[in-house]
């Protein structure tokens, strides 16, 4: 019997560089105890990250990324 | 002696055929294959595109699973009423299936629409193929499966987390070569967490001994630790609502963000008796930015943690003697383990009476 054994599901694509550095950077941020989503954002800009169009994040860029890759 | 007395001679029982079987099962097969009148989760719906058929074994039957051309699922025994032939392996015509052998069209009731070779011929219009009634929810294809074609299906409900709107859910789907009651006998058995999981991104807190209890509830029954709660795999609820499933509730580490642990329900169906299909829906409380960023990590990176910590789980199930479940030493850990097999023995005993006649 063949198995169905995808690691991938929810993902089948492979992910950017950029939203895997965000994701990592995020985990980070986290990983700390840093819960709050100001204290995020901060951490995301701390860490010399940028917004997609080269900017700092704001709690709005930051969320409307979310909105979009986290539906 | 008095005189013999014709009239109470007892009628001989008749045996019913298992749906989607030619012949009875025994009580050691009914748990073998996968006990019925329940429903089961059959297959993430992502896997059925619209317009297409899906071959899947569950309970030990072949199945043709299609999607007709509104987009509704249907569930028809993967076998022609002509003479036999599998009806996956013909085409799909919207709203039935032409069998490749000699073209007799089955629809989505199991109902034979046309005899090309013979029009008018006596099959026309008999419903003469089992076909299940089917759910689609949560991301998954679910179907009740019946013991005999005169089980009636039970009202279909969701467990908590996934009918809830405050629970976040992402399904995982896997196949194992392994049987089915191990699943079970595993999600009962919380302890194996802290050993089996040990060096996992979630389970590597709290400790390596505990003592647990079995507290009733009026669905089943949780299987708990006494002293531990919210480091480890601390507890799990059995639930008997429409279909059987599993709750349970592992503690994510600060990098996860916030919303506490995540949730799992589980469910298993068996695909014969050696192999189960495993549908776990992870599933979080979380609202507003917290869940949109949870479900962006989840995808990312905690899919893939979560995917290596199921092939432990996997890596044991699938090397476990046939005969596992024999001879054993249990002791107090295993408590959930042996009530689960009672519970699942007497449903086998009873649904063997049934198909025996004598019930
Ligand atoms: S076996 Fe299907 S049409 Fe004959
Ligand atoms: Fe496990």
């Amino acid at each position: 019997m063949s198995q169905y054994l995808e690691v991938h599901q929810t993902h089948p694509e492979p992910f950017s560089p950029y939203e895997l550095k965000l994701s990592g950077s995020i985990q980070e941020i986290f990983g700390r105890g840093v819960h709050d989503l100001p204290g995020l954002v901060s951490g995301l800009n701390d860490l010399g990250l940028h917004a997609p169009d080269g900017s700092s994040w704001t709690q709005e860029s930051f969320r409307d990324e979310m909105r979009r890759m986290g539906r | 002696m008095t005189t013999t007395d014709t009239t109470t001679t007892p009628k001989k029982p008749k045996p019913r055929h298992a749906v989607g079987t030619r012949r009875t099962l025994t009580a050691e097969e009914l748990s073998a294959y996968g006990l019925r009148d329940r429903w089961y989760p059959i297959l993430p719906s992502h896997l059925l595109a619209n317009g297409a058929m899906q071959k899947v074994t569950r309970l030990g039957v072949d199945w043709l699973l299609f999607r007709d051309a509104t987009g509704r699922v249907r569930m028809l025994e993967d076998r022609c009423p002509h003479r036999s032939a599998p009806l996956s392996a013909g085409q799909h015509l919207g709203d039935r299936v032409a069998c490749r052998y000699h073209g007799v069209q089955v629809d989505g009731t199991g109902t034979v629409v046309a005899v090309p070779g013979m029009p008018g011929c006596a099959l026309e219009g008999r419903q003469s193929t089992p076909s299940l009634a089917v759910v689609e929810a949560a991301d998954a294809i679910f179907a009740f499966m019946p013991l005999t074609e005169d089980s009636e299906p039970t009202p279909f409900e969701l467990p908590d987390r996934l009918q809830q709107e405050e629970h976040s859910h992402f399904l995982n789907y896997v196949e194992w070569a392994g049987q089915w009651r191990f699943y079970m006998d595993n999600v009962l058995d919380p302890m194996h967490g802290a050993f089996l999981h040990g060096d996992s991104h979630s389970m590597s807190g709290g400790d390596t001994s505990a003592r647990f209890r079995i507290r009733e509830t009026d669905r089943g029954f949780f299987f708990e630790k006494t002293d531990q709660r919210g480091k480890n795999f601390d507890w799990v609820e059995f639930v008997r609502g429409a279909m059987d499933h599993v709750d349970l509730e592992i503690p994510y580490g600060d990098e996860a963000g916030p919303g506490g642990p995540f949730g799992i329900v589980g469910m298993s169906v068996p695909i014969d008796a050696d192999n189960v299909a495993v549908f776990h829906w992870r599933t979080r409380k979380v609202d507003g930015w917290e869940r949109e960023v949870w479900r962006f990590l989840y995808r990312t990176s905690l899919e893939e943690k979560h995917f290596a910590v199921l092939e432990q789980d996997r890596s044991v199930l699938e090397i476990l003697a046939k005969d596992a479940d024999t001879h054993e030493h249990l002791y107090q850990h295993d408590l959930g383990v042996s009530r689960i097999r009672r519970l699942y023995k007497a449903d086998a005993k009873a649904q063997a009476k049934i198909l025996a006649g004598e019930a």
